[in-house]
């Protein structure tokens, strides 16, 4: 009897083995790859990012507009913004200004340079400091900062210039360029490749003068005025950074030879709009450049999270970005003519 | 426990031997089983478990790319430089230059949208300024936002970049209801940095669809695929779409397997949290279905588990019988042996323990019996020698009464009575201190008597008689010495009465037995006043009690009484009869003794 029960109870004790037992947390782990981590935003990071942007130039429209898209950014993203640049596109003011900055003890410097060169030993010092280097716009010798946000190709973009010059002086004649700085990097670049498509494409056509004048709209218009006296048969002008095509499509309206010397070149639409719907500039060419002030925050920001750039990055409010040998690539430039400024506010 | 314990010490030796044997098999068979069954479900369940969060996790990257892809949709209107300038102008135009924008943004939209590359779009749906854009695959109805209710007069600030509107959260139905979601992005104007609006793309959850029903294994698994908040985007049961997994909060928030302990059946549950989205992709089985294969493991076990425990029984109950059963026999043999029968053989061939046991047994028993012969036989020898003294003894008084006799008839001068009595003393004595042997042939005994008759009726002259009958050829049987004298003498003294002829009449025959043998009964009869009833009764009590006690009267009676007994067994010995008046007769039985003196030594050697 004895024996037999105790048979019952193993026999139970087996056939348990499917049974639950209740005794535990409703749910058992069983695998686990990861904890799900609810994703806060970082509240022990309260410590302020301050991203230092330092223009070539202040006070001129194209920066301007670079720095609303650089507010809209540290305002999207919590960062402080201090936006200084120099009252001349020189080397040496940027330089104290950077020095002041690292003293101030910035999270980030990005730069857009006036002499690649000359910035170079202030910015290592900045590095040195701790802090996050990158250049826009214009770039430094490589060594001198993290990477660099260029707005477009310079190939596209000096190739581009040529053309639609061409396009308004029936791909003959003269023509002059009116630059910055001369020691801007990024100037030099599409300088050269407006003459390498020249000499490629338009064989008629002759560049009799390259003008600089430090991104000063003063000595822009001076320039400008001056070229238009010293070559009657000049048929068109480049505006190689955006100081140029306003000076040059003033000197051209006040001289009265709208329609005879065409006026192309890199500006924003806004001060240009005047001239492109009277005549005296037929296309400008440019970027929003309230995109790159956005952009460069964003990518500044982003660094100092530790996350680099990458090719065909998705950049929020931007779009995509190119990523070719620690340069970054905005987008393609886009032309404004009398028919489609009005859309442009920048 | 302990009283049960105690209990269980006093069960039979059979019993706690099965008892013992069964959970020595049976426990260990069943733990193993149990265990072997029980971990082999854990190892498919941790298989499983580690299995199924990779697929999700596979699937998730699956879903995860249709979703960038999704993401991008709204993406394409940028590239319509003349969609983004009609986005830019305000609503605040004259009615056909608005119908006209219309007409061209809701071509492209149908022309890149709807007849684009992915089937996947139901509808495009563009809210800029006022305006309201719209392309659809097929017809729909309740176009607004539960959520996002006000925002027709103003434009959508939505602060993340882009969000998915789950059906749940709008009105907005489709013709035929397929199950969507809504991928709602707002359009910035990327070069002047303002808002040009929020593009709303319905796509249905086929992406999903594809991906989930392909896991589900024909229906046995639930998969669904869920948001932040536990609502059920896709659901391979249709009917749970839109509703709320209400488990959800209490899921661990791990990417991987748990089962849920709390349901009458118990689930193993993974779940993969995809990052793109916030959503949880979700899979769900019956443990029973994953263990399906198992049962027949599982029952395969049962049963050879079970026909385990019946042969382990059934040896159990052999091996307990073979070592129970020999000792129930030793126990029954010591009954026997208890109560004096010492012819036992216990009977075992083993040699183990209960073999020894059992050889040791018979060898104790075998000692037992032999010494008991041994002190039998020293009793025996004792009693003879005592015996011997007994006959070797001659009544002083009767020499006293012979000798006076004599004297009487020297002075007589009756020379002849003197020669004869002298004569017959002298055989007498020659019996007495003769041969050292304890059995006779019945002539000499009879002999013996006559001679001591003789003798007594000399001496009482006509007082006295006697008569010797013998019906049997007395000198080829044998008798034990001295058994008719103390009888004899018995009766002289206490039958002679004065005034009459005391007559003692003595006969030898053959009687039958009790057990169909023939006895020898000797007759000693006299004529005298008998015995008193009292008397007789205590005499006769005296002889059936132990004939080896000792005891005062009646010495010879009981002596050749006890004698007879002790020699031939308790069917022989004296039996007297008497009443008043009426004489006392005493018969004496014996078995048969024949042939000659040694056959009867070695008969009374054996008893």
């Amino acid at each position: 009897m004895k024996a037999l029960f105790s048979l019952f109870c193993t026999l139970f004790i087996v056939s348990a083995c499917s049974l639950s037992s209740y005794d535990k947390e409703s749910y058992e782990v069983i695998y686990s790859i990861d904890e799900v981590v609810a994703e806060e935003k970082d509240a022990q990071n309260l410590q302020q990012i301050t991203i230092a942007i330092v223009p070539k130039v202040a006070n001129i429209p194209y920066f301007n507009a670079v720095e609303e898209g650089a507010l809209e950014a540290a305002k999207d993203l919590g960062v402080n913004l201090l936006y200084k640049g120099p009252a001349f596109a020189d080397a040496s003011q940027q330089i104290s200004i950077i020095e002041e900055l690292i003293e101030e003890e910035v999270d980030a410097i990005a730069v857009s340079a006036n002499d690649p060169e000359q910035l170079a030993p202030v910015l290592l010092e900045a590095k040195e400091n701790g802090i996050n280097v990158i250049t826009w716009d214009s770039d430094t010798v490589p060594e001198a900062r993290d990477f660099f946000i260029n707005m477009v190709d310079p190939e596209t973009l000096g190739r581009h210039l040529m053309d639609t010059l061409a396009w308004n002086t029936d791909e003959t004649g003269e023509f002059a360029v009116l630059t910055g700085a001369l020691s801007a990097a990024n100037l030099s670049e599409w300088l050269y490749w407006i003459k390498v498509h020249q000499q490629e494409y338009y064989p008629n056509m002759t560049l009799v003068e390259v003008s600089a004048n430090d991104d000063d709209p003063q000595r822009a218009y001076a320039s400008a005025k001056k070229l238009l006296k010293k070559y009657p048969d000049l048929k068109g002008i480049i505006g190689n950074s955006s100081v140029g095509p306003p000076a040059a499509a003033q000197a051209v309206k006040e001289l009265g030879k709208e329609g005879e010397v065409a006026v192309v070149g890199l500006s924003s639409p806004n001060p240009m709009n005047e001239y492109l719907k009277d005549g005296s500039a037929q296309i400008i060419t440019l970027w929003s450049p309230k995109k790159l002030g956005y952009l460069t925050v964003t990518l500044a920001h982003n660094s100092l999270k530790g996350k680099e750039p990458f090719d065909w990055q998705e950049i929020s409010k931007v779009g995509k970005i190119r990523m070719i040998d620690n340069t970054v690539i905005m987008g393609d430039p886009m032309d404004f003519t009398k028919e489609n400024v009005d859309q442009y506010d920048f | 426990m302990i009283s049960k314990l105690l209990k269980f010490k006093n069960y039979r030796l059979r019993t706690k031997l099965i008892v013992t044997y069964v959970l020595l098999t049976v426990i260990p068979i069943s733990l193993l089983g149990y265990i072997a069954y029980s971990q082999y479900t854990k190892s498919i369940e941790e298989q499983v478990g580690e299995y199924i969060p990779k697929l999700l996790k596979q699937a998730n990257e699956n879903i995860a790319n249709q979703v960038r892809e999704l993401r991008e949709y709204p993406d394409l209107l940028y590239n319509s430089d003349e969609v983004v300038g009609i986005l830019r102008k305000d609503a605040h135009q004259s009615r056909s230059a608005l119908l006209q924008d219309e007409f061209t943004v809701n071509t492209y939209l149908t022309r890149t949208f709807i007849n684009g590359s992915s089937q996947d779009i139901l509808g495009v749906f563009v809210i800029s300024k006022n305006r309201i854009f719209h392309s659809t695959k097929i017809p729909y109805s309740n176009f607004g936002l539960v959520d996002y209710s006000q925002s027709y007069g103003q434009d959508i600030q939505l602060k993340s970049n882009d969000v998915f509107v789950l059906p749940h959260q709008t009105s907005l139905r489709f013709e035929g209801d397929p199950p969507f979601v809504l991928v709602m992005k707002q359009l910035t104007d990327l070069e002047n940095r303002t808002d040009l609006g929020t593009v709303l793309v319905a796509v249905n959850v086929t992406f999903l669809e594809s991906v989930i029903n392909e896991m589900s294994e024909e229906g046995k698994a639930d998969l669904w695929m869920m948001n932040q908040d536990g609502r059920i985007i896709y659901h391979t049961d249709a009917n749970k779409i839109r509703t709320i997994d209400r488990e959800f909060n209490k899921y661990p928030k791990i990417n991987g397997s748990f089962r849920s302990t709390q349901e009458d059946e118990g689930r193993l549950i993974s779940l993969n949290y995809m990052d793109e989205t916030g959503w949880t992709l979700a899979h769900s089985v019956l443990a029973r279905n994953l263990t399906e294969k198992t049962d027949l493991v599982r029952n395969a076990t049962i049963a050879i588990f079970l026909v385990f425990v019946a042969i382990s029984t059934l040896i159990s109950f052999l091996l307990a019988w073979n070592v129970s059963s020999p000792l129930n026999r030793l126990t029954r043999m010591m009954k026997r042996v208890e109560k004096g029968d010492f012819d036992v053989d216990l009977a075992i061939g083993t040699t183990d323990e209960i073999g020894m046991l059992a050889n040791n047994f018979n060898s104790m028993i075998t000692e037992i019996k032999d010494l008991i012969r041994e002190n039998y036989q020293i009793e025996l020898k004792q009693k003879e020698a005592e015996l011997y003294a007994l006959q070797s003894q001659i009544n002083p008084h009767f020499m006293y009464n012979t000798l006076e006799t004599i004297a009487m008839s020297v002075d007589d001068d009756e020379k002849e009575t003197v020669v004869e009595m002298v004569t017959l003393l002298g055989r007498m004595l020659r019996f007495s201190i003769g041969n050292k042997e304890s059995v006779v042939p019945i002539s000499d005994e009879l002999l013996h008597v006559k001679d001591y008759l003789t003798i007594q009726k000399i001496r009482f002259e006509e007082k006295f008689d006697f008569i010797i009958r013998e019906e049997i050829e007395s000198r080829n049987y044998y008798t034990p010495k001295f058994v008719l004298q103390p009888i004899v003498e018995n009766a002289v003294k206490h039958a002679l009465v004065y005034g009459r002829v005391t007559v003692i009449e003595i006969g030898v025959c053959l009687v039958p037995g009790t057990d169909g043998t023939e006895e020898i009964s000797f007759k000693v009869k006299d004529n005298g006043t008998g015995i008193k009833e009292e008397t007789l009764a205590d005499i006769q009590q005296m002889l059936a009690s132990d004939p080896m006690a000792k005891r005062d009267s009646h010495f010879g009676l009981s002596n050749v009484h006890a004698r007879i007994a002790m020699n031939f067994g308790s069917g022989f010995g004296l039996n007297i009869s008497s009443g008043h008046d009426q004489g006392t007769e005493v018969e004496i039985k014996i078995p048969v003794l024949k042939n000659s003196t040694e056959g009867g030594q070695q008969k009374l050697e054996k008893n």
